[in-house]
């Protein structure tokens, strides 16, 4: 008796496979999504409350990250808690969508709001509506 | 001064993520495709399925470790994405409407039992009809011409456990055939 799975491979091929292949279409939406993936996801996984301690902390003066972690924790936030140097990659992405600047100065690094992180501010305070524009909403926006 | 340089590789790396991801797209999407329709049986499902897989794979490729191949390892993540999705609660309901709807007689049905004649798609039904835990190792061996070994590697099985399930598949399919036959 020989072996029933020997013709599996063409059987198969021209049979139930035949009209079955991975389209163009469906190779694009992946690396669509694949863009997408690293910076909303990463926005949407800090507080609102957070992300608006911070900012307002830098309207006044540019502060670096030890002083910014301090004031979160006097202001009870806990999303650093046990791992601050998440801290800095929530920094570091408000940086490249150009939220916030840093500086290097006297071997510490500064950040400060920059004209369009003061606008969404703004914006937000502004709004006093039900349904207030959220600040990651107005951040994702923004780097369109 | 560290952290910055360290940021920048962190891109550098995501390029090269991209990259590849696009590779695998190239050389496997086909053969992804058809090891989730083993599984699943449906082509939109499939489709879905393999996008999602490649998303996976994105996300996870700071773990592969050089232990097995990129094709094994994309395999395997494949091979589990499938099963969790039987697994859902989603699946089960779907499967279940279909389960209703097959009890309502159709005129498509007769008319795919009439197609089905021809030696190669009585194999290729046959196959697609055995029990999910045989239909794999069949898939994978013999479509795939994947060794036993490997096939281990994927499914996290004992390769002895996989050569008694390849031999009653045997058994099953000729058992199957000779009834066709008659």
């Amino acid at each position: 008796m020989g072996d029933p799975f020997t013709n599996l491979k063409s059987a198969l091929k021209k049979t139930v496979f035949k009209d079955i292949s991975f389209s163009e279409e469906r190779k694009t939406a992946v690396r669509n999504s694949l863009q997408e993936s690293p910076s909303s996801t990463q926005l949407h996984s800090w507080k609102e409350e957070t992300l608006k301690t911070i900012l307002e902390s830098l309207k006044q003066e540019a502060k670096d990250g030890y002083e910014i972690s301090s004031l979160l924790f006097q202001k009870n936030d806990s999303s650093f808690r046990n791992k601050e140097g998440e801290l800095y990659t929530l920094l570091h992405l408000l940086e490249n969508k150009s939220i916030i600047a840093a500086r290097w100065y006297d071997e510490k690094k500064y950040y400060s709001l920059t004209g369009k992180g003061k606008k969404i501010l703004a914006v937000t305070r502004r709004e006093k509506s039900p349904q207030q524009t959220s600040l990651k909403q107005l951040i994702l926006e923004a780097s369109i | 001064m560290n952290e910055p340089e360290q940021m920048e590789a962190g891109f550098e790396n995501f390029d090269e993520r991209v990259q590849i991801i696009d590779k695998l797209m190239d050389e496997y999407s086909d053969a992804i495709l058809h090891l989730v329709y083993t599984y699943v049986k449906n082509e939109t499902t499939a489709e879905d399925l393999t996008q999602e897989i490649f998303i996976k794979c994105f996300e996870k490729l700071h773990q592969f470790n050089e232990r097995s191949t990129l094709k094994t390892w994309l395999y395997r993540i494949a091979s589990n994405h499938c099963k969790d999705y039987l697994k859902s609660w989603h699946y089960r309901k779907i499967t279940l409407n279909d389960k209703i709807f097959d009890y309502i007689p159709s005129m498509s049905k007769t008319e795919d039992e009439i197609i089905a004649k021809d030696e190669e798609d009585i194999l290729a039904k046959a196959v697609m009809e055995l029990p999910l835990k045989y239909r794999e190792v069949v898939f994978l061996h013999y479509y795939e011409e994947l060794t036993l070994k490997e096939i281990s590697k994927i499914t996290a099985m004992n390769p002895n456990t996989l050569k008694t399930r390849l031999k009653r598949a045997k058994e099953i399919l000729r058992h199957k055939m000779t009834k066709e036959a008659e």
